[in-house]
């Protein structure tokens, strides 16, 4: 796993000319980009174009060096990621005379054979660049699921591609500034809705996309969708043979994921998903998975106990990393520099105290047990969906919105009145057809944050509309799916890409360059789970049910008996108060937050003020709003105002070449 | 000494940041509180206007409006 960096420019220019005028932007790219690739960083400057590469070795440490070309055509490629069945691969390519034994050459071969469709052929999470000199075509690629992030941008000059934003800063393509409707986004939906992002002119390559830049010109397609229609479900499975289809392909997904040339170990939270996979890899293994958990000071965070229980029963070497409430405000500005996205939750940065307690233990490869949610019915969101869906049936009912108080027995109103149900979560009711009907109540409650807006932001972006911002990203066979598939599709498009992959999962973890592998997002495993129907997944209000069939015997059974416990950290006790780090009380003030002119300094002034009594009782959206203030604030002062330079050790260790490492050449 | 419906509505400024609703805007279909908000909301009720409010009472028709709550306390004997 690595970073990459790149841009086209005119072609047919003499060798210096090209080092003279691009050398030094190339360079400025991949240095920024160091902590995703430390292993070694270079730059290409081809005939065309200019490709970067900051290398994280994973598989064949000796030669995969990269950017990497093929000797005879000078297809040039630089990768960022895994493809888990290269070796698969590589037996079906005969026509091509391997030189090394690195994946990267796997998909030079597979590119030269197929061409950009060689992407439906890989099992992986990746983003790459591919320079074609025969027809001066740039391809770019990326995941099905948006695992590996890639950013572009248009420019006058030319089209600039990066793995982080910061990269196309450094390069000079553009000034950062705040993109208006992607804070909008980040403030209802969790994250900026693809291809939006937080910053202007800046655009993500969309999952299950491929870009061709040929004269200047971007066009992109999808490449893969996931069918969630009922065509597609086989609706006579028995649960037991669900539980056999899923243990093979997911037992196959973990096996993949455990090939790498260093040792490969695992994230585990307590919870069924993660137990269920280190149990699968510590089968594999023989007995040397090595487990890494965050620990929280405050209790009602904290899953310690059944981390270590999990650990005990597979005999995982296990190893924690305690979070105290300060810590979480001392970590956030690296989680907005790394993530570079306006949140409203403070999890994020647990992680990248993780992926630093991983990273000293020398350890740069963990598996997830991320996706598992989204794939297999699991959030409470599914839930509410699914009674949402029986209540609009009968939307008169006084005893149908009382399931949500079984569903939501936290919620201390919930349990005395009907009446508060029904306004509460029958946003919609009327038209279950809805597209976005499972996610209403959510992004309502989200879009809460909007009331801190400044008056004159409030008014640049009332016109626009953050559901048909999704509706235009999903494929319009998605309008006539059930109810859970429409909230499955919707969930994996806005806060499994745009938040859970990216601002807590990529960046965390290349924070401290560590690669993240996910087998529940292996799409074999997605599209396995696609084909289960619904009551296998979420059997009546049980969740995830044939994942805990599956894990029966594997998992202790306490871990399979508690109820979900959702992973959050704290926010309030950690930015206001005697626990808040001294940027809190440099940006959180009303001068501060009317110079950047988002939110309003008068309203954010007295939110701190009320949160920093002693008697605080935070609300939902109480929190949600610090935290989305807080990170607004960050990213404009470290992008915008006060803007950090890149480290000129960076900027040394970077190699400029005037062309592209000849598969199984020199390193 | 200004009106409990100027009270009400100051706090509810305050408090939930939010100003611009009607008197007989629904607080919970407008998402201008949830249900910690309801907490305080009482608390409020109970410190600054001095009335025992008890679980049974606890209701929409008594809490989720300026209006609902200039007539509950009305029946409280605040006015």
């Amino acid at each position: 796993m690595c970073g990459i960096a790149g841009f086209t420019i005119p072609q047919g220019l003499p060798a210096a000319a090209r080092r003279e005028r691009y050398g030094e932007r190339g360079r400025a790219m991949v240095a920024s980009l160091f902590h995703r690739g430390p292993d070694a960083q270079r730059v290409s400057l081809l005939d065309g174009a200019v490709l970067g590469h900051a290398r994280l070795s994973i598989v064949d440490l000796a030669q995969g060096h990269q950017p990497m070309c093929d000797p005879e055509t000078g297809v040039a490629v630089a990768f960022n990621g895994e493809i888990f069945n290269w070796l698969e691969l590589k037996a079906s390519l005969p026509g091509y005379r391997f030189r090394t034994t690195s994946d990267t050459e796997v998909l030079l071969a597979a590119f030269l054979a197929r061409g950009i469709d060689c992407v439906k052929d890989f099992v992986g999470q990746f983003a790459f660049a591919v320079w074609d000199p025969r027809d001066a075509t740039l391809w770019l690629a990326r995941d099905r699921v948006g695992i590996r992030p890639l950013y572009l941008a248009r420019t006058g000059e030319g089209v600039a591609f990066a793995s982080e934003a910061k990269a196309l800063f450094a390069g000079g393509w553009l000034a950062p500034r705040l993109d208006e409707r992607g804070v909008v986004d980040a403030v209802h939906l969790w994250a900026p809705m693809t291809p939006r992002t937080q910053f202007d002119g800046v655009e993500a390559l969309p999952p299950a996309h491929v870009a061709c830049v040929k004269d200047g010109v971007v066009t992109q397609r999808r490449y893969w969708a996931l069918d969630l229609s009922d065509g597609n479900v086989r609706r006579d499975l028995s649960m037991d043979e669900a539980k056999e289809a899923v243990r093979a392909v997911l037992d196959d997904a973990v096996t993949l994921r455990l090939r790498a040339d260093v040792p490969v170990a695992a994230y585990l939270s307590g919870g069924l998903d993660s137990s269920l996979i280190c149990a699968l890899a510590q089968r594999r293994l023989g007995g040397t998975l090595q487990t890494f958990s965050v620990g929280f000071a405050q209790a009602r965070y904290d899953e310690r106990a059944f981390q270590q229980e999990v650990a005990t029963a597979l005999g995982t070497t296990h190893h924690v990393v305690e979070v105290q409430d300060a810590d979480v405000g001392a970590l956030l500005p690296e989680v907005v520099w790394h993530g570079e996205q306006v949140l409203v939750r403070s999890a994020p940065g647990p992680f990248l105290a993780l992926s630093r307690l991983v990273r000293q233990h020398r350890t740069k490869v963990v598996l997830t047990g991320e996706g598992a949610d989204e794939v297999f019915l699991g959030y409470d969101l599914y839930k509410e969906t699914k009674v949402r869906q029986f209540w609009a049936r009968q939307p008169r009912s006084p005893h149908r919105p009382r399931l949500f108080a079984r569903l939501y027995p936290y919620l201390p109103l919930s349990q005395q009145s009907p009446e508060v149900l029904r306004d509460f979560f029958g946003i919609g009711l009327e038209h279950p057809e809805a597209f976005d009907f499972s996610h209403q109540v959510r992004w309502t409650n989200t879009g809460r944050v909007a009331r801190f807006f400044s008056k004159d932001f409030a008014a640049r972006v009332a016109a626009y509309d953050v559901t048909e911002a999704v509706r235009a990203q999903l494929p319009p066979e998605v309008q006539g799916w059930r109810p859970l598939a429409r909230a499955q599709a919707l969930e994996m498009a806005t806060l499994l890409s745009g938040y859970l992959l990216s601002a807590q999962g990529d960046r965390m973890l290349m924070g401290n360059s560590v690669e993240g592998r996910f087998p529940f997002l292996d799409h074999r495993v997605i599209e396995a789970a696609a084909r289960l129907p619904d009551r296998v997944k979420l059997d009546g209000l049980e969740e995830k049910a044939v994942l805990k069939r599956l894990a029966r015997g594997l998992v202790p059974d306490d871990v399979l008996a508690r109820p979900k416990f959702p992973y959050r950290a704290p926010i309030a006790e950690a930015l206001v108060g005697p626990s808040a780090p001294e940027w809190c009380r440099a940006l959180l003030t009303k001068p501060a937050v009317d110079a950047t002119g988002v939110f309003d300094g008068g309203k954010v002034e007295k939110l701190v003020a009320k949160l920093a009594k002693a008697t605080a009782a935070p609300s939902e959206a109480d929190n949600m709003a610090l935290v989305a203030v807080a990170t607004t604030e960050l990213l404009a002062h470290q992008f915008i105002h006060a803007p950090r330079a890149v480290p000129q050790a960076h900027l040394d260790a970077v190699s400029v070449e005037d062309g592209a490492v000849p598969a199984g050449g020199r390193g | 000494m200004s009106t409990p419906r100027e009270r009400l509505r100051g706090f509810i400024a305050d408090t939930f940041f939010v100003d611009d609703f009607q008197d007989g805007d629904s607080f919970l279909r407008n998402r201008i509180i949830d249900s910690t908000g309801m907490m305080e909301l009482v608390a409020f009720l109970e410190s600054d206007f001095h009335v025992k409010v008890a679980d049974a009472e606890l209701v929409p028709e008594n809490l989720d409006s300026i209006d609902n709550l200039v007539a509950f306390l009305a029946k409280k004997g605040v006015a």
